[in-house]
């Protein structure tokens, strides 16, 4: 992807008549349900009148097209975007089956989006910005390298995902922090702090500072300056959280727990946007190819996503 | 951690204002969350910081749950915060204080479809499903209906089942669905004659004392 190419491209009138809202979709682990999620959440924007477009930003196993029951695809993809075949995103960008979602695929198998610089990942969410689409969704990859992480706080809205097992949650804790640390590493390194941060991202660090939270307070205590770009930094992260395969009233409860940890480890206030249920449903409608949300609308996990949806979208 | 200069509203991430029960609600939260081997601080809290933490949250919730005790411990914020004023600003306690929200951006100016989902069901037929699904859109558990309106969980859970074999005398069965339907605010009358039509229906047939 040729940055300077890219950043002085023409939008079409058309495309710059709306400013399109990009969410990302994330959580750390794979096989949580961040593809079902970003595929009922694309599908019920769509059928709400809203002009959406997906981005399946796994490259390495790149599967929406599954989800929507499109054969897999010869036609450009988002690799090509990125290694520079195609220059124009949106010839990447592909119609779904369900009426007003459009898609753009990952290519299977490929290395990834991790060998792109930063300024790369950045010029693609201003590039999805600018394709027509009120609402754009990258669907983020498992792990927590920096591209990933990158779209994770590029975005103007991140949804994390966690289902209610130690392992999901652990994997969601890792990825808050490394993507705390990274927002805070990338907006202070013009600060006389920087260090400071770089510091504690060592868990062994010998000021002591465990969390979060430990940093801002000795960033207060060192440098009160700084301490005021710091708040807001960290007040233009606000990730919301959903938990997903909820099986009981103690799993739906987990929601306000995290909430409240990661404002005692973290300092930061995550929205509980809301939980779907486990369902077999779910499962079913991916065998049949088509999203929940069409293929079983009256479903309770259908319903919880279209609250999802609702929350998400309220100004 | 040593940023505990918190105060005890902090320690239950709640606001001056809240009220008992948003006290009590905290307060079953915290102790959910931070009990040992819980899930939610797995992998970031070890299980002697949860205990501190709850120590904590035991404390606050012993003041802030008595009403005399919170009376006494509000008067006492009120004249710190008044006498952190009139000090230099120096001599003021660090606090790591959650960060104030800024203005969002402004929404998509696309026309706002609306998602939401008309309550009354498309037939008109209040049965238990219909009852289940708008339960679940007003995002309400049964529990905290039985709370409200002390019926018996099992009895609302058999409602939405349409399990009319468990279901009580008609007499019962109607006050039930009228507290029911209010709690899901939807029309009393049009739920209980929709769903007593059906229970009628079901004790007429043939074969049935
Ligand atoms: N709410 C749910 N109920 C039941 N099964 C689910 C649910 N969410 C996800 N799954 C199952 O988990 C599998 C993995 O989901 P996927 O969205 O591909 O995960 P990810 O994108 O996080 O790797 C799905 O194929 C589906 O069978
Ligand atoms: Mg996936």
């Amino acid at each position: 992807m040729n940055v300077r190419r890219r950043a002085t491209r023409t939008v079409t009138p058309e495309a710059a008549r709306l400013p399109a809202r990009v969410w990302a979709i994330g959580g750390g682990k794979g096989g949580i349900g961040k593809s079902f999620i970003a595929a009922n959440v694309a599908a019920t924007a769509a059928r709400s009148g809203r002009q959406v477009l997906l981005i399946d930003a796994d490259l390495g196993g790149a599967n929406l097209h599954t989800c929507f029951g499109m054969p897999a695809g010869r036609g450009p993809n988002l690799s090509d975007f990125i290694e520079d075949r195609i220059q124009d995103l949106d010839k990447a960008a592909e119609e779904t089956p369900i009426p007003g979602l459009r898609l753009i695929r990952g290519a299977l198998g490929h290395a990834g989006t991790a060998d792109t610089s930063h300024e790369q990942r950045t010029q693609l969410v201003q590039a999805s910005r600018g394709l027509g689409a009120d609402l754009v969704i990258f669907d983020l990859a498992a792990g927590m390298d920096r591209a990933t992480l990158d779209f994770f706080l590029e975005t103007d809205e991140s949804m994390l995902v966690a289902t209610p097992e130690p392992t999901s949650i652990e994997n969601a804790y890792s990825f808050l922090r490394a993507s705390f640390y990274r927002k805070l590493a990338h907006g202070l390194r013009d600060s006389p702090v920087r260090d400071l941060v770089r510091e504690a991202m060592d868990q062994r660090n010998e000021r002591g500072i465990r969390t979060p939270t430990d940093l801002i307070a000795e960033i207060e205590r060192l440098e009160p300056a700084a301490a005021e770009n710091l708040r807001k930094l960290i007040s233009s992260f606000r990730p919301r959280l959903v938990v997903n395969q909820v099986r009981n009233r103690e799993e739906v409860k987990l929601g306000f727990s995290i909430r409240s940890v990661c404002r005692k480890y973290f300092g930061l206030d995550v929205e509980y946007l809301g939980y779907v249920s486990y369902d077999d449903l779910v499962w079913r409608s991916i065998k049949e190819r088509r999203p929940l949300v069409v293929a079983y609308p009256q479903s309770d996990s259908a319903i919880y996503i279209r609250q999802i949806v609702k929350k998400m979208l309220q100004p | 951690m040593n940023a505990t200069d918190t105060n005890l509203y902090e320690v239950l991430e709640l606001i001056d204002a809240a009220t008992s029960q948003d006290i009590d609600r905290a307060y079953r939260i915290a102790r959910a969350t931070y009990q040992p081997a819980s899930t939610a601080t797995y992998s970031l809290f070890s299980d002697d910081e949860n205990a501190e933490i709850l120590q904590r949250i035991e404390e606050a919730y012993a003041v802030l749950s008595d009403p005399r005790m919170r009376r006494e411990y509000d008067a006492r914020l009120r004249r710190d915060r008044a006498s952190r004023h009139t000090a230099p600003p120096s001599a003021a306690p660090k606090m790591v204080a959650l960060p104030v929200r800024e203005n969002e951006p402004p929404a998509p100016s696309v026309p706002d479809y609306s998602l939401d989902e008309p309550d009354e069901p498309d037939d008109g037929v209040y049965d238990g499903p219909a009852l289940r699904r708008v339960r679940i859109r007003h995002g309400i558990e049964l529990d905290e209906i039985s709370a409200r309106t002390k019926i018996n969980e099992s009895h609302l859970s058999a409602i939405e089942q349409n399990r009319y074999d468990h279901l009580p005398a008609g007499v019962y069965l109607r006050g039930f669905l009228r507290e029911f339907a209010k709690c899901l605010k939807l029309d009393p009358k049009a739920v209980t004659e929709s769903y007593m039509a059906l229970f009628i229906a079901h004790d007429r047939r043939p074969g049935r004392a």
